[in-house]
């Protein structure tokens, strides 16, 4: 191939994804079947992890990434309350330092379990409608609200460009670096474990910006659109 | 002993960039950087940054449950950290030893002096020798400020990489010249990790030499610190896989470099040395962290470390009913699994194939395949005989222990023997009206008597 042309691809690939925002989502078939039913549903604390990308390299982000979690995990709860589910209280929304032990060690547990269950779940998202996925019946040990039909769990990363970093990864495309989020979203049956959708949004651009939140809240709806509405 | 895990992976961004430097150039930079005494340390901008980074990051470890809090413990590291101590007080260090509860055998130091040994290493070792090793490593990755050097020297690094990779994208220069210029471009990824890697696994050296010399002038005897390796290299899961290249070096290379150190007679020891603490002693003062640890090892789906570490604790104290119990739930959840890997499943392949089948099956799938196979089900047997021995025992030493009837109802459950799993769980209902996980065997419960 013609070297003159070696950096005009990227930048297409960047102008042909630029605006746009993957939303792929995967149902449990005893959701698409009515089995079980989503009503009410707790949200876990989420995890989001974002980067500062300079021309020297990936800085933390750790209150960014925080504030982020807390954002996203807002949006979720406004998209299902659009589908007519109910987001109850979380007994781990407060978690401070001070927390009961015993209480926080129940919640990393099921969250570490979560975390080693997801790069399966993301690498062979179809076999969520094989109901193959299942964090156990341990999750009871969380003693959510007894009216719970379902855990969420929300994971995601992501990254955001210095001003001088954009300068060079325009001045070479081939570096591929652009910001980014990818997130999930986990719907835990609240009884069995068994894993009953994820959702695999992902979008370019920097969500921490403030101008971001549209776009943002349009990408996760949109990521939970298959979800069947609470009856 | 890694000074990060997988906890950290903001960390591990600042880490694991990619440079241009070539490795011997990077092995003599660190010689001359770790030489400098605290005084010539002095803080710029990005050392600041990191240490505020790394300070939010610490809160972090604690509000989500991940560092395990027991008075008498933490009161125990500390104080054997502290011994280790130099005698200088470091500018933004704040001395905290804390244990981590990872079942990884590992440990890691923050640049702010937080340091955290994980619970599967604290349960793994034998003595307080051993411990105040992993400790001094650690404490000397702090004291010689490793992080903030690795941090400058990974920031120069890539700051390089972008510059060359840009010019060899638009490299007008044709002919040899221009060739070598987009050669450089595409392989300057791999020089700069491997440089990278070498001057990890140089800071490492150098944690290990400096603290075997700590634990020497303190009073612990640094033949401990090859101990410590020794264990480390039992590899109880088969995990250790050798790659090209490492961030950490070899644990035959770190023995015999610590052998070469105290067959020097170079060490210099504390002039009223430390009294051995035994093994007992080490083992009772941690008995109830390495209770904690099987639990989680076994929620890890690292069965054979809990089986280890029970197995531990029962030699320890063989009247203890919740030792029994915790051996019980070990052999029940290992499952079809073989307690010790055969020479053959220790080999790099088979590890490296074993690592492939983790992260493709989950821990049920992986059972199931094993259940299918005639040694899968021979060490099912045996296994599911051991666990309803020591549950038996633990209820021998106690007929009330409530743990011991929930593992003995999910092991009967598994068993098809519905009427003994129902009882159990009754049982344990009875025993433990207050129990966290109630609503969980209720339900157990209900499921068995609707199958009987």
């Amino acid at each position: 191939m013609n070297k003159n042309f070696r950096p005009a691809l990227p930048l297409l690939f960047f102008l042909l994804l630029g605006q746009s925002v993957a939303h792929a989502q995967y149902l449990n078939p005893k959701l698409t079947s009515k089995q079980t039913v989503v009503r009410n549903v707790v949200i876990l604390p989420p995890k989001i992890e974002i980067v500062r990308e300079s021309t020297k390299g990936a800085e933390g982000m750790v209150e960014e990434s925080a504030a982020l979690s807390s954002k996203v995990a807002d949006l979720v709860a406004q998209a299902l309350s659009d589908k007519k589910i109910k987001v109850l209280d979380s007994p781990f929304a407060n978690q401070t330092s001070e927390t009961e032990a015993d209480r926080k060690y129940t919640l990393a547990d099921i969250q570490t379990h979560y975390d080693a269950l997801l790069p399966k779940m993301v690498n062979h998202s179809k076999d969520v409608k094989k109901e193959r996925f299942s964090l156990g019946d341990e999750v009871l040990n969380l003693n959510v609200d007894k009216s719970a039909d379902a855990i969420v769990f929300i994971r995601g990363q992501g990254k955001k460009l210095t001003k001088g970093k954009t300068v060079f990864s325009i001045l070479n495309p081939f570096s591929f670096d652009f910001p980014f989020v990818f997130i999930t979203i986990g719907l835990v049956d609240a009884h069995t474990g068994e894993v009953l959708a994820l959702a695999k949004p992902a979008t370019l651009g920097d969500v921490t910006n403030p101008k971001a939140e549209k776009p943002l809240r349009k990408m996760l709806v949109k990521s939970l659109k298959k979800l069947p509405d609470a009856p | 002993m890694k000074r990060l895990n997988k906890h950290l992976t903001i960390l591990i961004l600042f880490s694991v960039c990619l440079s241009f430097v070539p490795v011997a150039r990077a092995a003599q930079t660190t010689a001359q950087a770790t030489a400098q005494d605290d005084k010539a340390f002095k803080f710029t901008k990005v050392d600041l940054d990191l240490l505020e980074q790394v300070n939010l990051l610490d809160k972090r470890f604690e509000k989500e449950g991940l560092v395990y809090h027991d008075e008498a413990l933490n009161s125990y590291l500390q104080r054997v950290g502290e011994s280790l101590l130099p005698d200088v007080r470091l500018e933004n260090v704040e001395w905290k030893f804390r244990l981590m509860r990872d079942p990884v055998p590992n440990a890691f130091a923050l640049p702010n002096g937080s340091i955290y040994i994980n619970s599967g290493l604290l349960a793994l070792l034998d003595n307080e020798a051993q411990l105040a090793s992993v400790l001094a490593h650690e404490i000397t990755h702090v004291y010689h400020r490793h992080t903030y050097l690795q941090n400058r020297s990974v920031r120069k690094k890539v700051l390089a990489i972008n510059i060359i990779e840009t010019i060899a994208t638009w490299n007008p220069v044709g002919g040899a010249a221009g060739l070598a210029t987009n050669l450089l471009g595409t392989i300057s990824p791999l020089l700069l990790e491997l440089s990278i890697f070498g001057y990890s696994r140089d800071l490492e050296r150098d944690a290990d030499l400096e603290g075997a010399r700590r634990m020497t002038i303190t009073g612990y005897d640094p033949q401990e610190m090859v101990n410590t390796f020794k264990l480390l290299q039992k590899d109880i899961e088969g995990e250790q896989i050798k790659l090209f290249y490492n961030d950490h070096p070899q644990l035959d290379e770190r023995i015999a470099y610590i052998n070469g150190l105290i067959n020097s007679k170079s060490l210099k020891g504390s002039p009223d040395p430390l009294t051995f603490v035994s093994k007992a002693s080490y083992l009772s003062t941690i008995e109830k962290a390495a209770r904690h640890d099987v639990q989680i090892a076994i929620n890890s789906a690292r069965f054979r470390s809990a089986v280890y570490v029970s197995q531990k604790l029962v030699s320890l104290d063989s009247k203890s009913p919740e030792n029994f119990y915790y051996l019980g739930e070990s052999y029940r959840t290992l499952g079809p699994r073989a307690f010790e890997l055969t020479n053959k499943e220790l080999t790099n392949g088979a590890k490296k194939d074993a690592a492939k089948k983790h992260n493709k099956y989950t821990p049920e799938e992986e059972e199931a395949r094993l259940m299918a196979t005639t040694a899968g089900q021979e060490n099912w047997k045996i296994n599911q005989q051991q666990a309803e021995t020591s549950y038996l025992q633990a209820l021998k030493l106690d007929a009330a222990n409530p743990p011991a009837h929930r593992g003995l109802g999910m092991l009967y459950e598994k068993l098809g023997r519905k009427t003994d799993a129902m009882n159990e769980y009754q049982k344990y209902l009875e025993v433990a009206p207050d129990a966290p996980d109630r609503e969980r065997i209720k339900r157990r419960l209900e499921i068995v008597k609707g199958g009987s």
